[in-house]
């Protein structure tokens, strides 16, 4: 016959008619479409536009009522179908269920934090306007050198990208009148600070600029969560009033709980309640600084256009003031999107895990593939007998992929329990990494990935296992028997799934392992300081009662004097803050970072002037810690108030700025020159900004010069912890009012310390030991799968001579075969990936020869052990036996 | 299942299935025939399309109210591609208690006098 063209019509329907399944196709579509060109003649006959309309009308509604119908019935038959099957192989049905459970809810469960955390708006209306501000010292390596009052009032006058400028500060004080002296976290704020970020309160107002003038009636703001824990959610907290640094301060009204930013706190005041920041000297001292910015921009500004906006400001600052932004600091300013500020330390950390999680499913796929194909191999004559009966092929692949499709979904919904089930886990662990993590939970989002992640998967085993009965379903009826050889193709695909997954768990476990080796290294690394039985105790006294540095150093003497005199205590000293402190740790060294001059010392222009870390610390606070003296002398009680000023360097400082002489007797100043102080000691370094950290210049100064409200450090002669009750009852009895809000040993601080790589070593190890399992099973299973396949084949081996020792070898050989091939690739893959965990790595190089080898080996012993079995069966074959077989 | 309450499991038909049983009530046809003889015996108020009436033929084919005829008429008038279906013995039993099930219904709308005689002007 010839090509003829048909009429359009009938092209059109032909078109039509593709919706329909395709068996009901193959059944009628030459029967329909003949009844369509008849219709079609007719209505041409009688002539009219009204007739053909009203044809194609009735056609296509006709069609796409059906096509539905047709569907479904194929889809319900095909799952009952599917049911009955996975009913009868509950084995093979458990063991994918578990495995892809695991594979979906591993990525159901980092997705929903990765959702939750870095793809996520902030929960703010327009959260995407939100920024942040910050000032920077760039030759001085400081990023966020924070704002003084001034700088605020000109950012707010001068800038013309933002709708509006808010400041935030965290402070600690004690409330009274709520039982007993409480400290409480409190933010600090400006008055429209919840209005730009668009909070309403639950109750009450919130702040109103009068709030905010000088000498305006103190008001605060509870958080939601304070006022619930602490009130029991009283419905009239409102207007009831507390004892704050002697004042009184009126409850004007109670947050929503909205996550709060940058920091969690249990109260808010206004900026004119805080005495630190309404005192003289921060009003005035441009110098002063220790707020944060946050700023919302105009609509269809940029946050590119912010930063311009906010150097040129700065640029502005330094033509006026050049005095307070010398020219070699390097001074500038810039804005980030808050929701980045927030995450930036969350995120490498969950994009790895991200990325381990979908190695996890892949390896889950591949094993799920595999054990399908293992199943085809049996169910092959099923269906070919199927297909002889007249179901087409694509009716076939049709139930199969139904047949998988079902395995997700129920794997699926195993793997979102799951996932459900390690939430709160997960969120204390990225709690570390960032504010946002008390928003991680699973929405509708969350489920639309799962259901992407199940349905995904369920087409590519499905759509694998289905090729294969494709290729077979001819040959099998005409073989009598499943006797197929290793050069089987199925028996080639599946080798090639086990290289897969050898090869994907080969890289999570160079993962976990570097992750592991990088921690070992840290717990190893030197502190500087004895952390075993010190205890640090984080201290408050009323600001508004010691006001003056006199009136603070007789209490801190108080306090030693009481807290040394304690029974089991060996030595005691204050500093304004301990090693592996959380805000330490956080910040960095950068936020106690200040410039200083050496007398004899000229910059030349441009040149950046020194910079160090700074801590004034207790005469015995070098003995407490344990931190050795290195030369000249420690502080004494003499180095009073009165005393001319004497400084302690540690060693880093006098590597950096005397390399070649000795600093002891050299001065600094960090005011210009009005007060110098003389170095007097050399001191060991501590690695007190984390063990990762390298140590910084540090400059310590004699408590009394600078008294602050910080931290009582304590060395015992016992358990420390077992001393916590006294030592507490001990403060409290030189002053009831000063609060111990923190206490914990320097062994727990340097545990903390080291929590974020812990747990990223765990989840990545975790995962690493469920790809390495499922690997492993999956070789075991293909060798056991060929043995059976090949035992006519090895019988008659045996029975020609071969040794049962060579039969082993052959097995096993073929096992490690496959698991090399993996290592192999495996190795390629994650030198390729190295990127990934470069920066999570403490001294220990992406490509560590050690982890490799180790690895390897682990993963090739795996695969031994797991063909040694199957290997044994078949040099044990009876070649009687097996001949027989058939 | 007793064979009443199989052949109650199919109704109510839909009006395409029964019009197409009819249809075949008075001897075996093909597609296009079918459609035609619907369409004439309704006035045109059953118009089946290609899509409804094969859907149709398919779902009663699988339950066995129709059946496909091996007869096929002389080759001369018969075009190869079409199809002839009759009428099962099941399908008849279907067809019958429908069409009671109809007679039943309409025996009731009498007794309760739903249909009112034209009033004389």
């Amino acid at each position: 016959m010839g090509k003829e063209t048909l009429p359009f019509s009938q092209r059109l329907f032909r078109a039509l008619v593709r919706v329909l399944p395709f068996d009901f196709r193959t059944n009628y579509e030459g029967q329909m479409e003949g009844v369509f060109r008849e219709q079609h003649r007719e209505v041409e006959e009688r002539g009219g536009l009204l007739g053909a309309l009203k044809l194609w009308k009735e056609t296509i509604a006709g069609i796409l009522t059906t096509a539905p119908r047709e569907h479904w019935q194929i889809l319900t038959s095909d799952c009952s179908y599917a049911l009955r099957m996975m009913g009868k192989n509950p084995g093979f049905t458990a063991v994918a269920v578990l495995t892809l459970a695991l594979g979906i809810g591993a990525n159901t469960a980092i997705f929903s934090v990765v959702h939750s955390v870095l793809l996520r708006a902030l929960p703010y209306p327009q959260g995407q306007q939100l920024i942040f501000i910050r000032q920077q010292e760039k030759n001085l390596g400081i990023e966020d050198w924070g704002f003084s009052v001034k700088e605020i009032e000109d950012y707010r006058a001068q800038n013309r990208t933002l709708s509006g400028l808010v400041e935030y500060h965290a402070m600690s004080f004690t409330l009274f009148g709520h039982g007993d002296p409480e400290r409480v976290r409190t933010g600090v704020v400006s008055a429209n600070y919840f209005e730009l970020f668009g909070v309403q309160p639950l109750l009450g107002r919130t702040f109103l600029p009068d709030d905010e003038k000088l000498g305006a009636p103190p008001v605060l703001l509870l958080s939601y969560e304070y006022w619930k824990s602490n009130f029991g959610s009283d419905p009239g907290i409102v207007g009831k009033t507390f004892d704050m640094n002697d004042k009184v301060h009126t409850v004007v009204g109670v947050l929503p709980p909205v996550p709060q930013y940058p920091n969690e706190n249990d109260v808010y005041m206004a900026t004119s309640a805080c005495p630190f920041r309404s005192s003289k000297m921060h009003l005035e001292d441009r110098d002063m600084r220790m707020m944060e910015v946050f700023g919302r921009l105009k609509p269809g500004v940029t946050v590119a256009q912010a930063s311009a906006d906010a150097a040129t400001i700065a640029a502005g600052l330094k033509a006026a003031y050049p005095k307070s932004y010398p020219e070699n600091i390097g001074f500038t300013s810039s804005a980030t999107p808050l929701q980045q500020e927030l995450t930036k330390e969350a995120r490498p950390t969950l994009l790895l895990l991200l990325g381990a999680a979908a190695f996890v499913l892949l390896i889950a796929c591949a094993n799920v593939a595999n054990l399908t194909l293992a199943r085809m191999a049996r169910r092959e004559r099923e269906i070919a007998v199927r297909s002889a009966l007249g179901a087409g092929r694509s009716r076939i692949l049709r139930q199969l992929l139904t047949e998988s499709f079902l395995l997700a979904m129920v794997g699926g919904i195993l793997g979102l329990v799951l996932a459900y089930g390690s939430l709160e886990l997960l969120t204390d662990f990225v709690g570390r990494l960032t504010p946002r993590a008390r928003e991680i939970h699973i929405d509708s989002q969350v489920l639309l990935f799962t259901l992407t992640a199940a349905l995904g998967t369920s087409i590519v085993f499905g759509t694998l296992s289905a090729l294969f009965s494709r290729a077979n379903i001819t040959s099998s009826l005409k073989e009598g028997s499943a006797g197929t050889g290793s050069g089987h193709p199925q028996n080639r695909l599946r080798s090639a799934l086990i290289v897969c997954q050898v090869a994907f768990s080969f890289m999570l476990l160079i993962g976990a392992g570097l992750m592991l080796r990088s921690l070992i290294k840290m717990q190893r690394v030197d502190p500087g300081f004895v952390p075993q039985r010190a205890l640090a105790m984080k201290t408050t006294f009323s600001f508004s009662k010691y006001t003056t540095s006199e009136q603070t150093v007789v209490l801190l003497k108080k306090l030693l004097y009481r807290v040394a005199s304690e029974p089991g205590v060996l030595s005691a000293a204050v500093s304004d803050r301990y090693p592996f402190e959380p805000e330490s740790i956080v910040g960095g060294a950068q936020s106690v970072t200040f410039s200083f001059q050496i007398e004899g010392r000229t910059l030349e222009p441009g040149q950046a002037p020194p910079v160090t870390t700074y801590s004034s610390v207790s005469p015995e606070y070098f003995r407490t810690l344990g931190i050795p003296l290195r030369e000249g002398r420690l502080f004494t009680e003499k180095d009073d108030q009165k005393a001319p000023i004497v400084v302690i360097i540690n060693e880093a400082m006098k590597r950096q700025l005397w390399p070649n002489e000795d600093p002891i007797g050299k001065r600094v100043t960090n005011d210009g020159g009005q007060n110098w102080g003389q170095i007097v000691g050399i001191v060991g370094d501590v690695r007190e900004f984390g063990l990762d950290h390298p140590p910084v210049s540090e400059l310590y100064v004699p408590q009394a010069k600078s008294p602050a409200p910080g931290t009582l450090l304590v060395r015992t002669a016992a358990e420390p912890r077992s001393m916590a009750k006294a030592l507490t009852a001990a403060v409290h009895e030189v002053d009831p009012q000063t609060a111990v809000t923190r206490i914990l040993t320097l062994e727990q601080a340097r545990y903390e310390s080291m929590a974020s790589p812990r747990v990223t070593a765990s989840l990545l190890g975790i995962f690493a030991g469920l790809a390495l399992v499922i690997a492993t099973a999956g070789i075991g299973g293909i060798m056991a799968l060929v043995v059976n396949q090949r035992v006519r084949e090895i019988g008659i081996r045996i029975a020609l001579g071969a040794r049962p020792a060579s039969i082993l070898q052959m097995v096993l050989g073929q096992g490690m075969l496959l698991a090399v091939l993996g290592v192999g690739i495996g190795i390629a893959g994650a030198i390729a990936l190295t990127g990934l965990v470069k920066s999570l790595l403490f001294e220990v190089p992406p490509t560590d020869v050690l982890t490799f080898s180790g690895v390897g080996l682990t993963l090739l012993a795996a695969a031994a052990l797991a063909s040694y079995l199957p290997a044994r069966r078949a040099a044990a074959v009876d070649p009687n036996v097996a001949l027989r077989a058939d | 299942m007793s064979k009443k309450r199989e052949t109650e499991s199919f109704l109510p038909l839909t009006a395409a299935m029964f019009h197409i049983l009819l249809a075949l009530a008075d001897g075996e046809k093909h597609g296009y025939a079918i459609l035609k003889e619907v369409a004439r015996r309704t006035e045109d108020k059953v118009r089946l399309s290609a899509g409804t009436l094969y859907g149709n033929l398919s779902r009663l084919a699988s339950s066995g109210l129709i059946a496909e005829s091996e007869v096929r008429p002389d080759l001369v008038l018969d075009d190869e591609r079409r199809r002839y279906y009759l009428l099962t013995e099941f399908g008849r039993e279907v067809a019958v208690a429908e069409a009671e099930r109809m007679e039943e219904a309409l025996g009731q709308a009498h007794a309760k006098k739903l249909f009112r005689k034209p009033k004389l002007a």
